[in-house]
This record gives structure tokens, sequence and C-alpha cells, in this order.
């Protein structure tokens, strides 16, 4: 009768994209999902959670062995899921493994891509929503609170959502590296094809002047410039947005090299030196490799920003080790938070103690009841059997109810002392017989 | 007793480098902050030993090499302190504390005994003019330099693509050069008025401006080399890796002329010899 947490889900390691798909709680807008869950026998408190890479159950249950099956059994209904598909799709994790579970999701660290930010904001998003539906209660709330907080240290004190590892964030990444702020950056467009495109629409969202956009033909480039609510210049005017750019993307179809050395030598003059980024994901190459060698240009090709996101995730990987260490911290926390909780102790020892004295007396009086015949004796064994249960019924009701009372403490620690379970050592009972003396 | 501040300063400042240095070696994502409070703490304790030595003295506390050395860390620290809240990139107190570091110790190798009387000289405001400038210039070049040297690295993983840890750790190209280009019209004009209050002031001592003596003669050499930079940079239009290299060298040249050139060629900057020439250390 003690009190579990359990994870009840699958994510992007356990099924497919199709059944991913399929399983979103998305009636659970109104809360239906959530309400029929907490009606389950023994299961007290829900979160639901669904991002596009995971939809997993929450819960704070007294029956660890079957509200498994229950649960699964409303959330393969809702969702149309026959009970082979269940198995075979559906993680169960309880008490410890199911709250490290809880805390690595909320970090990031069970993500798909590694590190990635917005799984906090769904859970937190998650967790409001079930609190709203008021399905969650002192055991989940803390849970989700601790999971905030573990979050925040992974943030803090690792690296796991630092590097960046997708190319265009790279790119951007290394920009702010030579450039320092952006705002004010140049940005300049060799070639309208849709990689470039591509490539600068997230350097743009950072970039407030307009980019230019220069292309072999000018029609193309006017188009793009359209869109990107940029400037077309002619291809002609290649040395004069050299010379103004400070990141250069180029993405021609040209065969040979369109900016070779001496070509960004004359520009850097012309620049005075200000440093240029220059990003050349065309294939085969449209600046020359020797380029990068000039003071002051810092040449990568589309190779360079890949290999640089593929070290970034090793780097990342690297610091999810250091992060694991922060969870499991903070598991082993928790977990001995949910063991203070639990008054199972407390009443296995106060009945174990009834039981004691009821028997105690039975012997004690052995040589008046001896007249009786077994079965006579058998309903004086009954009746003192109901009478302790009778007594001890309301006291260990309370107990198990106060369990996550914020009181609970307090009120298992008078339990131990009107009871004397704690201190209350066997010869001192036989001692004082049934009255046992209150301190 | 009369150089408590002054040890805690060293002990924290000492502290401060190993703290940098820890998060250096282990740690990438958590802020230096061990490194950066034992900064500040040493910083505290080093203004209370400079407050201290000016009680002591009863007049601006410049007038030993010990006080000199002292002031010049005290300065460069003050200043890291400053840049820290534009640009909070830990790895500035890695270079910076351990620097602060080496001169109290180098410090505290030197004289501190104030002679009794205080040479007529030394008592006048010719003093903390001339060596607070000399040696605010100097920090200013200092902390270019360590500018210096992170640009030279950083741009070398940019060039090379090694795009690690020490590439994150490190700051933007552009912070770096901006450091340098606001600090050298600062450093060279402080430098300069530097010079002329110290010729102004041998001047109204001995009457005679310039004597070609040894400190005198680097002090020019360096600001040759600082005007040179200066020109570069406005005129041809130097900046990054270049402007970097110069701002190192020219920080070797003043560190020379600062504790090299009284300690092997001697002068009237000198303390040890010659006591008729007895004059501030300094540039």
């Amino acid at each position: 009768m003690s009190l579990h947490v359990m994870v009840v889900g699958l994510n992007h390691m356990t099924a497919p994209v199709e059944i991913r798909e399929q399983v979103t709680f998305a009636r659970d807008n109104d809360g239906s999902i959530t309400r029929s869950l907490l009606r389950l026998d023994g299961v007290e408190e829900v979160i639901v959670l669904s991002t596009c890479n995971r939809a997993e159950v929450i819960v704070m249950t007294v029956d660890l062995e079957t509200a498994a099956d229950r649960i699964l059994g409303v959330v393969g209904e809702a969702h149309g899921l026959d009970e082979a598909r269940r198995r075979e799709f559906f993680y169960v994790k309880p008490d410890a493994d199911a709250v490290r579970h809880v805390f690595r999701v909320t970090a990031s660290l069970d993500s798909m891509v590694l590190g990635e930010p917005q799984i906090l904001g769904q859970v937190k998003d998650s967790y409001r929503h079930s609190s709203l539906l008021n399905a969650t209660g002192p055991v989940l709330n803390r849970l989700m609170h601790r999971a905030f907080f573990t979050a925040k240290r992974v943030r803090n004190e690792t690296g796991v959502g630092k590097a960046a590892i997708s190319v265009a964030y790279v790119a951007v990444e290394l920009a702010r590296k030579i450039l320092g702020d952006l705002t004010d950056k140049r940005v300049l467009l060799v070639g309208a094809g849709e990689m470039a495109e591509l490539a600068a629409r997230h350097l743009m969202s950072q970039v407030s002047r307009p980019v230019t956009i220069l292309n072999r033909t000018y029609d193309t480039a006017c188009a793009l410039a359209v869109q990107l609510c940029g400037a077309a210049i002619p291809m002609e005017e290649l040395d004069v947005g050299l010379a103004e750019a400070d990141v250069v993307i180029t993405s021609t179809g040209s065969r040979e090299p369109i900016i070779q050395p001496d070509r960004m030598r004359v520009a850097m003059r012309r620049r005075r030196n200000r440093p240029v980024f220059v990003i050349d994901i065309a294939m085969p190459r449209d600046v020359d490799p020797q380029v990068n060698d000039i003071d002051g240009v810092y040449l990568y090709n589309i190779d360079d920003l890949q290999s640089v996101a593929q070290e970034n995730l090793g780097e990342r990987r690297q610091e999810a080790i250091r992060a694991e260490k922060i969870v499991n911290e903070e598991v082993a926390k928790f977990m001995a938070w949910t063991k203070s909780l639990d008054a199972a102790p407390t009443i296995v020892a106060l009945k174990d103690k009834l039981e004691e004295i009821r028997i105690r007396e039975l012997a004690r009086l052995n040589g008046k009841l001896s007249g009786l015949s077994p079965e006579e004796r058998e309903t004086v064994e009954a009746i003192t059997r109901s009478i302790i249960n009778k007594i001890a019924h309301d006291p260990i009701t309370f107990l198990r109810r106060s369990g996550i009372s914020p009181k609970r403490n307090v009120y298992l620690d008078v339990a131990q002392k009107i009871f004397r379970l704690n201190g209350g050592l066997p010869e001192e009972f036989s001692r004082h017989g049934i009255e046992t003396e209150e301190e | 007793m009369d150089l408590l501040f002054f040890k805690i300063a060293i002990v924290l400042y000492l502290g401060a480098s190993l703290g940098y240095l820890i998060f250096l070696i282990i740690s990438s994502g958590a802020q230096p902050w061990i490194g950066f409070w034992c900064a500040v703490g040493g910083f505290a304790a080093h203004s209370l030993s400079i407050l201290h030595r000016a009680i002591f003295s009863g007049f601006v506390p410049l007038a030993t090499p010990f006080d000199a050395v002292s002031f010049f860390s005290w300065i460069t620290v003050g200043l890291f302190l400053m840049i820290r809240y534009r640009d909070p990139s830990p790895i500035f107190g890695s270079i910076v504390t351990p620097l602060a570091a080496s001169l109290l110790l180098y410090a505290s190798t030197l004289s501190y005994q104030i002679r009794e009387p205080i040479v007529p000289i030394l008592k006048t405001w010719w003093l903390p003019i001339h060596v607070v400038l000399a040696i605010a210039g100097n920090a200013i070049f200092a902390l270019m330099a360590t500018g210096g040297l992170m640009y030279i690295v950083q741009e070398r993983l940019i060039k090379t693509k090694r795009i690690g840890r020490l590439h994150h750790l490190l700051p933007s190209l552009e912070t770096l050069d901006t450091l340098n280009r606001h600090g050298l019209p600062f450093g060279f004009f402080l430098l300069t008025i530097g010079i002329i209050s110290g010729a102004l002031w041998a001047g109204s001592v001995w009457g005679f401006y310039w004597s070609w003596d040894p400190k005198e003669t680097w002090s020019l050499i360096t600001w040759l080399a600082y005007a040179v930079m200066v020109h570069q940079r406005v005129v041809l239009g130097w900046r990054g890796r270049r402007a970097a290299v110069l701002a190192i060298l020219g920080f070797g040249l003043v560190m020379f002329t600062f504790v090299g050139v009284s300690a092997l060629l001697g002068g009237h900057h000198a303390f040890d010899n010659r006591p008729r020439f007895m004059g501030p250390l300094g540039l």
C-alpha cells in the first residue's frame, strides 16, 4: 500500500513514427483521458505528456502490479491500439526508473536531438494542463518541480544544450564568433538557389539589414530578393558585394571557382581588412580553398560545417555523461523523500504490536480459559482479533491518508509515540503488561 | 602584520588562478564562480592593502618598487573586473589572475621599506600624477596583450576549423579586436602624458627635462612602438591578427621598461644605486 511513481509510454526509440502519430493524446485537450485515467483503481495522480517524439503517462499509484495494465487499457482504447501492439511499443517503468525517466526526459537527455531545448517547455505545458484538471497531487507536484530543477542544473552545469548540432546553427554560431553581434552585419548571397535560401534564412533571423542577392540571371536574383525582402544586384557587381558583405554564402552552379584569392585580396583591401565569413555550399566549389589563407577571411564549406556539427554532437554526448550523474543524484534525493512519505512501516509496526498484545493477553489468561471447548476458544480468538482490527482501523486509515499531507511527518511521529512503536522494547511491554505509558 | 592584506590578496589571486584553471580543465557549462569571487575578494584585500600603505606612509603609496608593482597589478585586476561585465567570458580571468598573482609575488621580493626621511622629490604631487598615469597605461597594455593572445589562439582555431571546447570558451574575434581598438588610444594617451609628466617633474626638480636615463630611453622606445601601432591601425587599417601580435610585442617592451630596466640598467628611476638621483619607479 505504499506510494509509487510509474511511467507508461512510448517514444522514438520504442515505437515507429506511424504508432507515434497515432498515440498523441489529441483527445485529451478537454481532459477526458486524464480524467478517465484518474478514475482507475489505485491511480491517484496523473500527468499526460505528449510531444512529437513521445507519448507518456506519469502516474502516482498505490498499486504497482495492476495499474499498468489498466492504464495501458485506457490509452490503447483511446487510440485504437490492440493488446499486442500495446505490449510491443509501450514501456512501463516503476519507482526509481520512472523518476529517472521523467528527469532525463525533462533535461532533454532522452530526446531524439540530444539537449534540444523545447522539451522543457513541453513538459511544463503538460504539467500545467494536468494541474489545471486537478489531476496532480503532492507526489507528482514534487516530482515535476524536482524535474525542472534537475533540468536547470543540467543546463547550467553541463554543456549538453550548448554546442550547435545543425549546419545552419553551426554557421550562425561561427558567424558570431568571428563577427560578434550580427544585427548590423551584411549578408550577401552569391547564387539564388534553393540551398542558398535555406542557409540564409536562419542567418537572416539574426540580421536586421536586408540581404543582398547576386545571380547570373538577374531576374532570379530579383525574385528571391522579393521573397527575402532583400536587394538584388547583377553578377558584375560581385566585387562591390564582396567589399561590403560580412557574411558571403555562395551556391552557384559554376564549374570554376568564382572567388579566387586575388579577387578576395582586392576585396579585403577595399573593406580595410574587416573580417569576412565565407560559406561555400556549392558543389563544385565556388570559392578557391586558398582564400582561407588570406588574413581576415574565414572560409567554410558545407563539409566543414557538417564536421563541426558532428564534433559538437560528440561534445554533447560527453556532457551528457556528466548530466546523467546529476540526474542520478536528484533521483536518489527524490527516492529518499518518497521513502519518508511512506506510512507503511508505521502501520505494520502498529498492527504487529496490537497482535502481540492480543496473543500475550490470551496466553496470560490461558488458565482461566482452559475450560472452553475448541469452538468457544475459536470464538474468543475471533472476538479479540475483531476488537483489535476495529481499534486499529481508524488510525491506520488516517495514517494512510496523511501519507501525502504536508504534516505527515508530525502524524507519523505522533502515532509512533502514542503507540510506542519506536523505543518500545519487548522487555518493557512484559514488565508493564498492556498499560503502555504515554510520554 | 604590515603586509597582512597584501598576503591575503596573493592567496586569493592564487585561489582565483586555480579556480579558473580547474574551470578550464573540467567544467564547460558552469560559470567559474570560484575563480571570479576569489578575484573579487583578492581585489578587495588588495585595495585595503594599498589603503593601508597609504596610511602607513602618509602619502600616495607609490614611492617604492613594491608599491609600484602592486599598484600595476591592482589596476589590471580592476580593469579586468570592469570589462568582465561587457564580456563575461571567463577565460579572460584565467590569464589576468595568474598575471596579478605573479606580479604580487614578484612585488613581495622587492623592498617595501620606506626610507626615512622620504626623499623630498617623492613628496610632491608629481609622484601620483606621473606614476598613476604610467601604470594605468601599462595595465591597459597588459589587457590588450591578454586579448591579443586570445585573438591569435581563437583565430588559429577558426582558420584550421578546430571548433572544440577552447573555441567555445574564447570570446569572439570581434570582441577581442574591440578590446584592442578601444585600449590602444587610451593606453597610448596615458603613456604619452605619463612620459610628459615625468619630464615636467624632472624639469621642476633638476632643471632638465630629459637626460637619456635608461628608463627614459626605453619609455621612448615603447612610446614609438605604440605610436607605430596607432599609425598602422588608424592609417593602414591593421586589425585582427596583426594588431594582436603588435599588442603582445608592445607589452613585452612595456614589461621590460617597467621591471627590467631598473634591475638591469640602473638609472635615476632605480632605487639601489646613485642615491643622489633617487627617483620614483615607474616609466
